[in-house]
This record gives C-alpha cells, structure tokens and sequence, in this order.
C-alpha cells in the first residue's frame, strides 16, 4: 500500500474527495436521510407515540382518493402559476424602468429590494394590521374616506379572497428578486445592438421584441424555473398571512400535525409533492431551458 | 530562538496544569452531574415566562443538581409539537396543557401515570378539587394529568348597553341572539358577539356551552358516538347564526379588543379578560377626553370595567358552563432521573409561595385547584383580586368545581372526548360550516368521519 505510488490524477482525485467529504456528510445527514427516511414512513400508519406499522401502499390510496387533496393541487397551481408569472412581469417592468437614468436612481433602486429583505414574520403582520377588517388603514380609506365599498370585509381571513392575497404578497415579496437579476442582465447588454437596431429604423417596442427579450430569455427561463420551485414549496407566507389557502405544503402540514394528524399519510404527500415538482421541473429544463 | 523555546514550554506547562485542574473538575461533575429537564408551558406571553423563570431559578438554587429549561409552546400547537417530539425521541419531562390535552397525551401513552401519581398522593389528593382530579383520569382513575390552575368561561356584556337598549342578560339562546342582531351595526363598525369562527381552540371553547346547554354530546356514558344528533345540528346551526353578526370573517381570541375598543356588545371568554379589565379600569382616571383630545366622540369607554357583566351560563334546554382545568403531566421519556427531577420541580410549584406567585401571572385567570387557597390573604393580596373583591373570587373557584366537558358523561370519563378535542375537530367543523359555506350535514359528517378515525 505504501509503495504504490498515486499519479498526479489520483492525487487530485483524492484531494477533491476530501474537499467535497465535509459537504457530502451535511447533505446526506440534512437532506439524503430525511428524505429516505420520509419516503419510509410514507408506508407506515405512525402513532402519536412513535409507534409504526407497515400498511403497504395505503396512505398513498387514501390521499389519493380524497378530493380534498386534489382541490389542494389545483390551488397549488393557480397559486404558483399566477405569483411565477406575475412576479416575473413586475421585475421585468421596474428593471427596465431602473436601466433608464433618472433623478435619485440609486436610492429608488435600493428602496426597491425593502419588501424582499424584510423578514416574512413582520411583513405578514404588517399586512394583518392594514387589512384588519374593524381597525385596519385599508377598510378605513375604502369605506369611511373613499366610499368606495359599503360595507367593511375581512380581505385577508375570508376564504374567497384569501387566495388572491397570497398571491399579490408572494409577487410584492419576490419580484424584487426578479428585477435585480434581470437588472444586472439588462446592463450586459450590448448597446451597439440597439444603435444597429435604430439605423435600420427599428422603434422601441421592436427593440424590446428582437433584442432585449431574447437577450433575457435564459435569465427569465431561469429565474421562472427558481420561482416555481420556491412558490410550490411555499409555507411561511401562506400559512402565516391565511388560514384556508391550502397548497400543499400548508394541507401537508394540517394533514400531518393537526386534525386526525397523521404522520404517514402527510409523509405520502410528501412525496407525492417531491415527484410532481421534479416531474415538472425536468419537462421544464428540457423544453424550455433547452439543457 | 531562546524565547521561542520558552514560550513554547511555558504553554506546555500551561497546558498541562489546566487539563489536570479541567480533568478534576469533570470528576466532581461526574458525581454531581446536574439533571436537565424541560419544562412545556402553555404560558407564551414574556411577562409570564419571566415570572416562571422566577420561580425555576429559586428552585435550581435549592436543587442545584436540576436544572429546568422553560420552553413555551402555543396551545394550538402542543399537540404537534409532543407528537413530533415522541416521534425523535426528545420528549420534555415535564408538559402544561389543558386537561382534555393531558388526557389525549395519557391515552397515547406519553405520561407517567404513576409519577404524576405521586405527586398528587404527596401534595394530598385530599386537597384538590375532586372535579379537578377526575377531569384530568383516565377511564379506570389512572391520572393522566396534575390539575394545576383554572379558568371559567363567560359570556361578557356591555351592561349599560343592554340597559339602554331595554335587553335581558344574555343567558338564553333567545337573548343572546336578539342581542346580538340589535348591536350589529357594521355600518357603524360595531358588532353584536364574538364566537371563535377559526379552526382553533377557541371556537370549541365557545361552541361547547351551546352544545352542552341544548343536551348535545360526543359520546352517550359507554362510549358510543352521539355526535350527529339533532340536538347537536341545532347547536351548530344556532352558532353558525350567531356568527353572522361576528366581525367580517373569521375570528379568534384576539378579536376581544375589539370589545375593549367599545366596537362589539358580547364576547365569550375566560375569566383571564378579569386582568385586562381591571388594567383599563385603573387607567380610566386619565384616559378621558379632558386629558386627550384625540378621545372626544370615540368609543372608547373609560368606565368599560364597570360597564361589563359576566354571564357564566347558557340555558336553552338545561344549562350549561365552561372552563377548563389546566394540568401538568410528568412525560413517560423513559429517564428516571429526569422524572424523578420533574416530580420534584412539581412539588416545589405547588409549595404556596411558589403557588400563589404562579396564579398571580394572570389574576383571575389562573384560580387554585387546591382548596382553602383563594380564601387566604396572600392570595387576595392582589390589585386586580382585590378589585373584585372575595365573593366574586370565591364565585369563580366555585363555579370552577363544577366545569363541565364533552369528555365526562354522567360521571363517567370518556377520554375519546378529549382525543376530539386534542385533535381540533370541532373547530375544524365550525370553520367549514361558518366560512367556507359547507352545508351543515356536510360538516357534521365529516367531523363524524374524522371522529371515527380516532383509534
């Protein structure tokens, strides 16, 4: 053993294995094993106390079968599809509005990241008291200042608005993320594109269409595909501001730790939630991030 | 190159004398190895935790050997919380809760019975409330929990509004209802009742005396289930009305500032509101609008203590009050020295002092369970019990005595009550039926469905 003589490769090799071990070890013990380990409570009826019993594949049937779990899709969706492409709108539209030079651009620019820093505790709260139904600033300037509603609502609580609050919190909170990466991508962009574009008399909305768009292209793809997957694993937000938008994560949650909790069957969710999003996310890579 | 070497020595001999001292002192640790156990409240709020913190640093100077470690849990979240804890195995030694939660933790096997036993034989079982007690038993008398503190619920009133609006206490249906449609005034920002609408304890806190007051219950004295019965039907389609004339969607606890801001007529809740009260009474002398402009033509009502009234009953077909006991339970983590080291910090809560500072956290809202203690002076000693006066106390210990719960049938204990309540399936229930609009029969089946899940 000792007189083998490792190659300069092999010295390498080693050299890189022993750098990524300490990584390898904190995701296998942080992220491998909890989701082996959910995957292996999915098929066991588990007890308050601990105690598990095998029942195959019944958990699996049971979410399956309720259609309590199919509403809760359908709103992960509308949720993660109308916050993805609205939040990607708003960063486009102040990106370019940022790229443009005007009076106190660096202090407007830096306003601008407010809602994406501020902790999502105080934020939510903050929505909780402008939309308090008997003592918030917004019911007050509806009803008693602009009159513009007859009677007072809980816009937050309410199951029928509930949903569109979600979503107009998670686009507020996150388009800033958007804007600044499609910011720091418009500011690449080579300018003798669109002075060629100007000669042969293209205007703006054909120099947004032909250059910038296409130029965003892969950053937008890609800063969709981060989105998605953050908006489909959302639970703070939601669970935080709304009682009753149930995406998946928060129906997991309520189906696992309260009512008839149950740890298997919310592990089989759990599951079920992990394949649809790496099912969408490979069809997303190939079609539309060309990888 | 001198000094280097000196320096290099002078560490070694550093060293080695510290690890010697170090290796001395984990001997002595060795054989006085301090016990840390941990304590799960239910009492978040940080005034109330320093308090406890208060009484945990006392008792570690007298048992130097423990040390506790105060953890506050949400009462909605207690559940989850121990069944995640059961499930890594990191279960506190010691668990505060609602009678019905110690006994669902009982009945899932997460509680030393013979521990929490203990405790009660060597405080004296003849010493607690015998209510108390058997609130917190299994079906065959195992304790499940130790009764620590209580707290009635009422339905509190605005009483120079009744008067002027000519209306009857609030202790019937009819009246509650009637009162409540008469104050509703959205227009105005002033609603009639405060019933809790979210799926959360509170809502089955409120909607229980309703039930209890039209002869509904969970389950007949052998167990059987007689949720879906008319009489049950009638109690939630009764709150579901009544919840109408709540502030705009769905409420909580917290929309009891609303009362406070004079915006709402009736609100259910427990004596803990006794404190509040008493604080804006005693703030009313300045709070007028001769000192603050900003008070003219408001609602606020300085006078708001004198002018709230309890109800703590509900008659329509009998009668009906609640409360609830709140209970500490020694956990079965399998560590006999941290039960032993619980068994001790529970006696030591019980001592009077330690007792009486404990209940002081929230006067009126924390009442004894151990008889003889609210007549004393130490206890009464106190601006806000003292505001109310002996009698109204002794009222509410006495009325506590009698609490009456889904999970006691004729006499009989019926833990699978308390599993429903643990599990939040009321509240479950009445938020689909007043917020999301499901049809009645709906709901109670699928509260029937869940109830049916229960092992």
């Amino acid at each position: 053993m000792s007189t083998t003589k490792l190659t300069l490769g092999q010295k390498d090799a080693r050299l890189g294995f022993k750098l990524v071990l300490p990584s390898v070890i904190i995701i296998g013990l942080l992220i491998v094993y909890p989701i082996f380990y959910n995957i292996y409570l999915s098929f066991f009826n588990v007890k308050m106390n601990g105690d598990a019993f095998y029942i195959g594949f019944e958990n699996y049937n049971n979410v399956l079968s309720d259609p309590t779990f199919w509403a809760s899709v359908g709103t992960t969706f509308f949720f993660v599809i109308a916050s993805t492409i609205l939040t990607t709108l708003m960063g486009l539209m102040v990106a370019l509005v940022m790229n443009k030079k005007f009076p106190l651009r660096g202090l407007v620019r830096s306003l601008v990241l407010l809602p994406y820093v501020a902790p999502v505790i105080s934020t939510v709260y903050s929505w909780q008291f402008f939309f308090d139904p008997v003592n918030g600033i917004f019911m007050h300037l509806l009803v008693d200042v602009f009159h513009l509603s007859a009677s007072r609502f809980n816009l937050i609580g309410d199951p029928q608005y509930a949903i569109w609050v979600a979503i107009i919190f998670s686009v507020w909170k996150a388009f800033p993320f958007t804007y600044l990466m499609i910011l720091s991508r418009l500011q690449t962009i080579d300018n003798t594109l669109y002075q060629a574009a100007e000669i042969d008399g293209a205007g703006d909305i054909r120099k947004f269409w032909s250059i910038t768009l296409p130029e965003l292209y892969f950053v937008m793809g890609s800063i969709v595909l981060l989105r998605f997957i953050w908006n489909f694993n959302k639970f703070e937000e939601v669970y935080l501001l709304t009682d009753n938008v149930k995406v998946l994560s928060v129906y997991t949650y309520f189906k696992a730790f309260t009512g008839s909790m149950d740890l298997g069957q919310g592990s089989a969710l759990v599951v079920i939630q992990f394949s649809l999003l790496v099912g969408l996310i490979l069809i997303y890579v190939k079609k539309v991030l060309k990888w | 190159m001198k000094f280097v070497k000196l320096g290099m020595c002078t560490a070694l001999l550093l060293l080695a004398t510290t690890s010697i001292f170090a290796n001395g002192q984990a001997d002595v640790q060795e054989t006085k190895e301090p016990v840390t156990i941990e304590y799960w409240t239910t009492q978040t709020q940080t005034d109330r935790q320093s308090t406890i913190q208060l009484l945990i640093d006392t008792f570690e100077v007298m048992n130097p050997e423990i040390s506790v470690k105060l953890i506050a849990v949400d009462e909605n979240d207690m559940t989850s919380q121990m069944a995640t804890a059961a499930t890594s195995k990191t279960l506190p030694a010691l668990v505060e809760g609602a009678a019905t939660t110690m006994v669902s933790f009982g009945a899932d096997g997460l509680l030393n019975v013979d521990a929490n036993k203990a405790v009660i034989n060597s405080i004296g079982r003849d010493k607690f409330f015998e209510g108390a007690l058997k609130i917190n038993e299994s079906e065959t008398g195992a304790a499940y929990g130790i009764p620590f503190h209580g707290w009635l619920q009422g339905l509190w009133y605005r009483v120079d509004w009744f008067e002027e609006a000519g209306l009857e206490a609030p202790t019937t249906w009819e009246n509650i209802e009637k009162a409540a449609k008469y104050f509703y005034k959205p227009s105005e920002n002033t609603y009639g009742i405060l019933v809790g609408t979210k799926a959360e304890s509170f809502s089955e806190q409120c909607f229980t005396p309703i039930a209890q007051s039209n002869g509904a219950t969970l389950f007949d004295k052998n167990g059987n289930l007689t949720f879906n019965t008319p009489q049950m039907k009638e109690a939630l389609e009764f709150y579901g009305r009544l919840a109408k004339y709540n502030p705009p969607g769905p409420q909580t606890w917290r929309a009891r500032d609303y009362y406070l801001q004079g915006k709402m007529a009736m609100f259910f809740y427990s004596t803990y509101i006794m404190d509040d009260l008493a604080i804006q009474d005693v703030a009313a002398s300045s709070l007028t609008a001769e000192n603050f402009n900003d008070l003219k033509d408001s609602q606020f009502d300085p006078e708001l203590a004198s002018h709230t009234s309890m109800a703590p009953t509900i008659e329509n077909t009998q009668s009906a009050s609640y409360g609830t006991i709140v209970s500490l339970g020694i956990v079965d983590q399998g560590d006999s020295a941290k039960t032993e080291a619980a068994r001790k910090f529970v006696e030591y809560l019980f001592e009077p002092n330690s007792y009486v500072t404990f209940l002081h956290m929230a006067p009126g809202g924390m009442n004894p369970v151990i008889k003889g203690i609210a007549e004393t002076d130490e206890f009464l000693d106190n601006s806000v019990l003292s505001r109310y006066g002996k009698e109204a106390i002794g009222e509410i210990v006495e009325g506590m005595q009698d609490i009456k719960t889904f999970g006691i049938v004729d006499g009989v204990k019926i833990e699978k009550a308390d599993q429903v309540t643990a599990q939040q399936i009321i509240p479950q229930m009445i938020y689909k039926y007043t917020q999301e609009g499901l049809d009645i029969d709906r709901a109670m089946a699928w509260a029937t469905k869940e109830i049916n899940k229960l092992d």
